[in-house]
């Protein structure tokens, strides 16, 4: 269950950066993608009547699987760093371009081309 | 048990609500509640530690960048569509009548001035919900509810170009338009079912292609292009309005004209 | 924002991927057993009990060294681009005084909690990321309600920047330190311990530690770039 949840939180945040035409909410929605999979990761060590696996001394009890948490802690540290980091090219590109419209600056983009030389 | 189905059949749901906001204040909010949503679920999927760390990440840090990132401090926010004459992109710069009434209006009150472009549908949205201070860009009176207008500071007509030539039934021919107009389809503007309602300033851009005369009906009543303010700012109102207004009266207004629309 | 055949174009496609995607997961079988060699045998080659710290600090310990440098790369990219755009005044977000006083509360207990989890991580979730994620939230929290100026004066910027550089080359020369002795790299050589104890795990409280420094200096000069900025958007 909590898989197919972390499925479908990827596709909402996959269809959402399609749609949407705000680089902000587009932002939003890869960080959306990314927790689908966290959660999709942390759903597969998951089994049904487990524990967390903190013990002293383990027993014949089932123990949840540490090794994706343990991948996944790092995947949440990384996600943030590099989510600030987009975050600093949109607020620059919004600078540039004035507009946090998408197309908008795609079409501006365009225009700097055509009009040679870079943007 | 039912309580993590719950939970977790929740996740989506607020996820698809958050991300189909309009304001961008309310999607990074929502997402934010997402994220706490998701430390309990980790939670109840019996990962401590990644709970923990994507609650104090995704819940602390994420929103808190996103919100430092769209505030907007010391600054009037103008939202405009672009406009000949009065809202134009020249490179790096900003040129217009407009514009500079407004520049000159935010450095008397001793703000930064912070221009957007957007579509000219969205200026009245982006004004009345607040995220911006001021609209602008060609914009003629109008029944607009929840916000404020200027007196007008130009006067402006309303033409309608397009629909059929008389009697024929065929379209008007198609004419390059000079990108003014981000939410207009390009195919659109003269298509033989679509009418399109230009203020002047776009439609001396536009005739500068061939419009057949036939195909233009000139309003009669005069109007004004004007300036909206956020309907709860009645302090910005009355303070631009007293602006313009003195711009009006030492003969500015008509050199910024001459100079801008000539 | 007028639908268009774009959007059904990837409505459409996302739904295929997602179903393609729970098929194929529904129908392999999915009753595998945990990692033995991730529960069982943590306690006794490690000491810690703290199984998920045990996998990123000891068994997959390169794994949390090139994430850290990631993270480092992301602090340097942020400030270098936010760099040439600080205003000099910021003035303070929230002037009342119950947030300030809210703040001066919270702060120490934010970096107590920081530092308990740091110490703790070996027996306890937590562990070095959330410990100084949770201590820059709470800097965070008071150079918003005290002002960003007053914050820099205190905890210069040099300051921090020699703590996330400190903290980085030592857990470096940390995991090549066995190279030199005749263990391999990424070894522990730090005795185990009791499993349980505060003092226990070997050399990952040691590695707690160092992360959470790494992570609250890197954290909050990333903050500090966007207080600092202007905010365009």
């Amino acid at each position: 269950m909590a898989f197919s949840v972390g499925v479908v939180l990827f596709g909402i945040g996959l269809v959402a950066i399609a749609i949407r035409r705000d680089l902000v909410i587009k932002l939003l929605a890869l960080g959306l993608t990314n927790a689908g999979s966290i959660l999709c990761l942390v759903a597969v060590g998951d089994r049904p009547d487990a524990r967390v696996p903190i013990c002293a001394v383990c027993r014949d009890a089932i123990y949840a699987d540490p090794l994706p948490q343990a991948l996944v802690l790092s995947a949440i540290v990384i996600n943030f760093a590099i989510l600030a980091l987009a975050l600093v090219f949109v607020m620059r590109l919004v600078e540039r371009y004035r507009s946090t419209d998408s197309r908008h600056i795609e079409d501006l983009v365009q225009r700097d081309l055509d009009e040679g030389g870079g943007p | 048990m039912i309580a993590r189905t719950a939970l977790l059949a929740l996740l989506p749901i607020v996820a698809a609500i958050a991300l189909t906001q309009r304001r961008r204040l309310t999607a990074i909010i929502g997402m934010g509640l997402f994220s706490f949503l998701l430390a309990v679920s980790y939670l109840l999927l019996h990962a401590p530690d990644v709970a923990l760390t994507e609650a104090t990440i995704g819940l602390g840090l994420i929103t808190a960048i996103y919100v430092l990132a769209i505030r907007r401090t010391g600054r009037l926010t103008v939202v405009a569509d672009e406009a000949p004459g009065l809202f134009v992109r020249e490179g790096d710069r900003i040129v217009g009548l407009e514009h500079e009434i407004l520049a000159r209006f935010a450095r008397h009150l001793g703000l930064d001035l912070s221009v957007q472009f957007v579509p000219h549908r969205d200026v009245a949205d982006l004004v009345r919900s607040g995220e911006a201070d001021v609209g602008a860009g060609g914009w003629v009176l109008g029944e607009e509810a929840g916000v404020f207008a200027t007196r007008p500071h130009l006067d402006t007509a309303l033409f309608t170009v397009g629909g059929t030539k008389e009697g024929t039934g065929e379209g008007v021919p198609r004419v390059r338009y000079e990108g003014y107009f981000a939410d207009l389809d390009p195919k659109s503007l003269y298509t033989a079912e679509t009418p399109v309602t230009l203020d002047l300033a776009r439609f001396l851009a536009v005739q500068r292609s061939d419009v057949p005369d036939d195909s233009v009906t000139r309003h009669p009543q005069p109007r004004g292009y004007a300036f909206v303010v956020n309907g709860r700012r009645r302090d910005l109102h009355s303070a631009l309005d007293a602006y313009i207004e003195r711009l009006r009266e030492d003969g500015e207004l008509d050199r910024l004209a001459g100079r801008f629309l000539a | 924002m007028r639908p268009r055949p774009f959007h059904l174009l990837a409505i459409v496609c996302t739904v295929c991927v997602v179903l393609v995607v729970l098929l194929a997961f529904h129908s392999v079988d999915p009753e595998t057993a945990p990692h033995a060699t991730y529960v069982e045998r943590p306690v006794a080659e490690t000491g810690a009990t703290n199984r998920v710290a045990s996998v990123y600090l000891n068994y997959r310990l390169y794994d949390s060294l090139l994430e850290l440098l990631v993270f480092f790369v992301a602090v340097l990219g942020v400030r270098f681009y936010l760099g040439a755009r600080e205003r000099p005044d910021v003035p303070p977000l929230a002037e009342s005084e119950v947030v300030r006083t809210s703040a001066a509360l919270l702060f120490p207990l934010a970096v107590l909690l920081g530092v308990y989890l740091a110490a703790l991580g070996q027996i306890s979730p937590g562990g070095g990321f959330g410990a100084g994620v949770i201590a820059a939230s709470g800097l965070l929290l008071t150079s918003i309600a005290l002002g960003i100026d007053a914050i820099d004066r205190r905890i210069r910027r040099n300051a921090m920047e020699r703590i996330e550089r400190g903290a980085l080359l030592v857990l470096l020369l940390l995991m090549l330190l066995p190279l030199p002795l005749g263990r391999p790299a990424f070894a522990d050589l730090l005795p185990k311990g009791a499993p349980g104890a505060v003092l226990s795990g070997g050399s990952i409280p040691l590695y707690n530690v160092l992360i959470a420094l790494k992570v609250v200096a890197g954290a909050w000069l990333i903050l500090r770039s966007f207080v600092r900025h202007r905010g365009e958007i």
